[in-house]
């Protein structure tokens, strides 16, 4: 019977894996956590750029008051720059550290944990959240925060417990929100352990306006004006510098269409990944659901790949060994500003793997 | 310190892990692309982590994601999957099992992506046909259909079994009639 030839062959295949795999969690979990925020950002900016949308929120004013003292003294900034995290934790409890983040115009989030991320925090510029009447939600793009019940004061201003975390106005018409670990409030605030003090010793520790700025790995230079860095995630090497690792350029003709994958997708922009490279990584230049072709440019062994998504047409140039570096530019879109390639080829220069030898400034 | 959803994700993609590689190796018949395969799905699991979490049999999920995956990605390339077909159609000629076993991957990484996934569901999963078309999101008589197609393809690219002689290919009515089994009794 065939079934049973077609059983065994699979069970062989099966039975061959190799110890070493190429697959890496840890990444996979970077790149959701990034996909989760990027989908964020980009439902605030549906009606043209999330920058405009900030823009917006400063003439529909501020949070609307609710309970408790709101902020009296300065108020959060319109929008955040995207090449300098916002905020940062002022304090953690011991073996924890900062592992990654991110920042948008409108938003400025970190995840700080011990292995993996445990405590996520998300700052929101002014006018992005907006407290309900009864101050029984907050809403924030992307997310709505039903408020359990008042949690003491953070840094003098009000907060509120959420199921699990913790949100409080921490400038004027300023949110910010954190996630704890924790299954449920209950289990937060019956905490043996004092994880409802820990949350709020966090929160009363955090800094804003922080002047760290963000390294990259690649420069380009000779864009248009118009283009600029957006929705940048990092990470945290062991060096302790703020990587950056993906982020996006916006070219002033830059659309969002919302119902293209997951999490919707930018045309006429670029998405950028750069880091150094794995031992094992590859572009996939075999992957049969592109057409590829593999070319030397500026003497890096690269894959052009033409695919579709949703519709629309994609390009995408890799490169898995350039100078100790991965790098992958993709382009959704019929009629980029530049291709790939000429982006590539003409505009970007890799830095190397030193973070030393980085970038603060990724166009110019 | 309760666990976060991290935490909790972290442990389940460890326990998992190996099991999801083999069923993606399975799926391309090829360790390379399987590990792409599983680093996709994993992170999609990652976004979608509160389903998995809501989902009856956390372990179904994941397989769909990654199946649905596979089948996505291989949706693109169904012409030039298919154009394969041309190599392994013609009857072995020196019938060792190597020879056979190879001749019968070549048909299987034939066929296109959905009846592949069938074939896996069915055959290395051992699904039925009703948990079968939850996963690949159809009806279990499209199941039933897709095996009965993919078996027929892939008996017909390895040719007339040993036995009957290797001159040429029974008709196409005789190889459906030989296979009574193959779909249509689940």
């Amino acid at each position: 019977m065939i079934e049973s030839q077609i059983r065994a062959m699979f069970a062989q295949i099966a039975d061959g894996e190799p110890a070493s795999s190429r697959v890496d969690p840890q990444q996979a979990g970077r790149r959701g956590r990034a996909r989760l925020r990027w989908r964020r950002a980009c439902v605030a900016g549906t009606s043209g750029l999330a920058v405009a949308a900030a823009a917006l929120a400063v003439v529909m004013g501020p949070a609307r008051p609710g309970p408790g003292p709101a902020p009296a003294g300065p108020a959060a900034p319109r929008q955040f720059n995207p090449l300098v995290p916002y905020a940062s934790f002022g304090w953690l409890p011991a073996g924890e550290s900062l592992i990654e983040g991110g920042i948008t115009p409108a938003e400025s989030y970190m995840d700080a944990g011990q292995t993996g991320p445990e405590w996520t925090l998300a700052v929101y510029a002014r006018g992005q959240c907006h407290l309900t009447d009864s101050a029984s939600v907050l809403n924030c793009p992307g997310a709505k925060l039903p408020l359990s019940q008042r949690a003491p004061d953070v840094a003098g201003h009000r907060a509120f417990w959420t199921s699990p975390g913790l949100t409080w106005q921490y400038a004027r018409g300023g949110w910010a929100q954190m996630t704890i670990p924790a299954p449920n409030l209950s289990a937060v605030l019956h905490n043996k352990d004092g994880l409802a003090g820990t949350a709020l010793k966090i929160a009363a520790h955090v800094r804003y306006d922080a002047t760290t700025r963000l390294i990259f790995a690649a420069r380009l230079a000779g864009l248009p004006g118009q283009w600029q860095v957006h929705n940048i995630s990092y990470y945290v090497p062991d060096g302790g510098r703020l990587s950056a690792e993906q982020y996006m350029l916006t070219t002033g003709r830059s659309r969002f269409h919302p119902h293209v994958g997951d999490e919707g997708v930018w045309t006429d922009a670029p998405y950028i990944i750069v880091r150094p490279a794995p031992a094992h990584g590859t572009c996939s230049p075999h992957d049969p659901s592109s057409q590829n072709t593999s070319e030397i440019i500026n003497g890096y062994r690269v894959v052009v790949k033409r695919s579709h998504r949703g519709g629309l047409p994609v390009q995408e140039l890799c490169g898995a060994h350039a100078d100790g570096l991965w790098f992958d530019i993709q382009v959704f879109g019929a009629h980029p500003s530049i291709d790939v390639a000429t982006l590539f080829k003409d505009h970007m220069r890799l830095l190397g793997t030193s973070p030393a030898n980085w970038t603060t400034s990724p166009i110019g | 310190m309760s666990r976060g959803r991290d935490a909790e994700y972290t442990e389940y993609v460890a326990a998992r892990l190996s099991s999801l590689r083999r069923l993606a190796a399975v799926l391309c018949d090829d360790w390379h692309r399987a590990d792409d395969l599983v680093q996709a799905t994993l992170t999609k699991l990652y976004v979608h982590w509160g389903r998995v979490q809501a989902a009856t049999h956390p372990d179904a999920y994941a397989r769909a994601v990654l199946v649905r995956e596979f089948i996505h990605e291989r949706r693109s390339a169904w012409v030039r999957r298919v154009s394969l077909s041309g190599e392994v159609a013609g009857p072995p000629t020196a019938a060792t099992d190597q020879d056979v076993v190879l001749d019968l991957r070549a048909a299987v990484a034939a066929l296109p992506a959905r009846q592949r996934a069938t074939l896996v569901l069915r055959f290395y999963c051992d699904l039925n046909v009703d948990q079968a078309a939850e996963i690949l999101g159809c009806s279990p008589g499209t199941v039933k259909s897709q095996t009965a197609r993919a078996l027929e393809a892939v008996r017909r690219a390895l040719g007339p079994a040993p036995a009957a002689g290797f001159g040429g290919r029974p008709a196409a009515g005789a190889e459906h009639q030989s296979y009574p089994g193959g779909a249509g009794n689940d």
